[in-house]
């Protein structure tokens, strides 16, 4: 809404006062005052309904106004220092106040009594509303203020958790793959090049920003980059089958969600296999959803170890899912021991590219 | 001198075999791609060197060592990993000579002069900082080596000095005990009795004979084996909780 016109209004610590829900809060917090104030300073249950409706216009007007004044000066508020928003806010508050109570004292008090009489109460009557805003303005401030570092440090948790889910490449690859260039530099220069550039292009993606999202094609280039440097080490002992034609190609992906499914099916599925194997990459796309598998083999004698180092990674990837699209993003683990398959489904909305950005 | 290279990878065989023609000792060589085909080139020739890689399919680096140890002449061993932390930290700890992949020259010309025989304290620490299991039983017959592989294993008994395990169609006599074979394979061997261990997958019952003594029948043996008095409700229990 008001925050998609100003990005930067969600530095201030505070609230879209025109929000209808910030409003109802308010309104509800200002009677509350109402009552808090009739009831101190009531001494029969009479008295105190005829005060209360008085207090209650009388709070309810201020309020009201404040709200009025604090959300038309947001967007300048916005440009201040924390502080200086601050202090302007609590003064505008008072102003506000004040204003409130000059016109209350007018509309109420008919000129009946004598001047001097007059002013005493007027002074006293303007004394006491200005400290009572003076004094439940700085409590509210300061609990919006409390709320709002406490909002920050929520979202820089948030933000580093996705850092550190961030899918790291297997040592136990890089350096294998280390070894298979060294060895063809000396055999198949064209080869060790292109190779090195694979390495790269994976390296560039696995360095990025966590939080980067790339599209399906990126995706599952990468993928085949990956893909490419494990068949020179393992030669015919990894096939590959892809059958992704029907996902849409521009939808948005975590990086790097579906190479750690690889990197897995090749470390458990593929390497203990003398004779190796064959691993099925499929995608569907239905209802908005999609549906990526990576499917390999496994042997009965990989089976008990099996699941204890795929589980990091696929929590990884589980994790990361749900912090973009909560429990629309999901993962999913077949075993089928009959046949020694092995298949892992991953499940995400479709979001474009313009969506996203206009989303943030 | 005749050095054997083991690994999985041709590409990783194919460097080692370059940098050790750069090297230019006068040795013969010869390749296995796992475990497996190594064991069964060690027994058609002596080799005097083996360069192991650790993570290889069929059967693991370590295993092959501990196989390797329990012949007569076992050959000298160089493991060589690409990144393996456990394996690493029990080299170090156990002074075991190893080559990190890429190889550089200067290391494997080092590791060459200095190759030593694995002892069995340097194999046992190698197998359980790297919990490898072994995937084959292993002993040596008329000067042959005689592998089984641990899934095919019946039932494990402990007769005198050696135990014996027993499959549908062969039996071996191992020198291993049967406590250190309980503790290897804890998922895939009950214990019945004092002396006897059974592969809980061959399971078939467990019943009592007229006397009330508990007696087990696995798959593949005629013969029923007695439970002990004291073992049966643990193995009741342990077999319950198998599916």
């Amino acid at each position: 809404m008001d925050s998609k016109n100003f990005p930067d209004t969600q530095n201030l610590f505070l609230p879209d006062f025109c929000d209808i829900r910030v409003i109802f809060i308010v309104l509800v917090m200002a009677e509350l005052l109402a009552f808090i104030l009739t009831i101190s300073g009531s001494t029969s249950l009479m008295e105190s309904f005829s005060d209360l409706a008085l207090i209650s216009l009388f709070t309810q007007w201020v309020s009201l106004s404040c709200l009025v004044v604090l959300c038309i000066s947001r967007r300048y508020l916005c440009r201040l220092p924390q502080t200086a928003a601050a202090i302007t806010a609590y003064l505008l508050i008072l102003l506000v106040a004040s204003l409130v109570s000059q016109a209350a004292w007018w509309s109420l008090n008919p000129e009946l009594l004598p001047a001097e009489v007059a002013d005493a109460r007027y002074l006293q009557f303007m004394f006491r509303n200005l400290t009572i805003t003076a004094l439940v303005a700085a409590i509210t401030l300061r609990y919006l203020y409390v709320q709002y570092q406490w909002r920050q440090q929520l979202q820089a948790e948030t933000r580093a958790r996705i850092q550190a889910l961030q899918s790291r490449i297997r040592p136990h690859f890089l350096f294998n793959c280390m070894n298979t260039i060294a060895s063809l530099t000396r055999q198949n220069p064209a080869q060790a090049e292109q190779a090195v550039e694979d390495l790269s292009d994976l390296f560039r993606i696995s360095l990025g920003e966590a939080s980067r999202r790339i599209t399906l094609a990126e995706e599952l280039e990468v993928c085949r980059q990956y893909l490419r440097i494990e068949g020179l080490r393992l030669n015919e002992r990894l096939q590959t089958e892809w059958d992704t034609d029907k996902l849409p190609m521009d939808a948005l992906i975590p990086a790097l969600t579906i190479q750690p499914l690889l990197e897995n099916a090749i470390y458990h599925g593929i390497e203990p296999l003398a004779e190796g194997g064959r691993i099925l990459i499929r995608g569907e796309f239905n209802q908005g959803l999609c549906r990526i598998s990576v499917e390999n083999p496994v042997t009965e004698a990989t089976i008990p170890g099996h699941q204890h180092g795929n589980q990091l990674a696929q929590d990884n990837v589980q994790q990361r899912l749900s912090a973009y699209h909560g429990n629309k993003g999901q993962l999913q683990i077949q075993m089928d021991e009959d046949n020694c398959r092995y298949c892992v489904t991953i499940q995400f909305p479709y979001v474009q590219v313009e969506d996203a950005d206009f989303n943030r | 001198m005749r050095i054997l290279i083991v690994d999985d990878e041709a590409l990783a065989r194919e460097r080692l075999k370059s940098l050790l023609a750069e090297l230019a000792v006068e040795t013969e060589l010869l390749e296995a791609a796992n475990g497996l085909e190594a064991l069964q080139i060690c027994q058609q020739q002596p080799v005097q060197t083996l360069l192991l890689d650790i993570r290889m399919p069929a059967m693991d680096g370590i295993e092959v060592a501990r196989h390797l140890g329990q012949t007569p002449h076992p050959p000298s061993i160089i493991f060589t990993t690409a990144y393996d932390q456990h394996a690493l930290a029990a080299f170090e700890n156990h002074a075991v000579d190893y080559l990190l992949k890429p190889v550089k020259l200067e290391r494997l010309r080092q590791a060459l002069e200095k190759a030593s025989l694995l002892n069995q304290s340097q194999l046992h620490g190698l197998q359980d900082a790297t919990q490898s299991t072994r995937r084959h039983l292993s002993a040596q017959q008329q000067g042959q080596m005689k592998l089984i592989p641990v899934r095919e294993v019946r039932y494990l008994q402990a007769d005198h000095k050696y135990v014996t395990a027993v499959s549908a169609d062969t039996e071996l006599l191992l020198e291993d005990s049967l406590k250190s074979l309980e503790k290897e394979f804890p998922d895939d061997f009950l214990r019945i009795h004092r002396n006897a261990l059974v592969a809980l997958r061959y399971v078939e019952s467990v019943e009592k004979d007229s006397d009330g003594a508990g007696l087990i029948r696995l798959r593949g043996i005629s013969q029923p084996l007695s439970v002990s008095r004291r073992h049966l409700a643990q193995v009741k229990r342990q077999l319950k909780q198998k599916p």
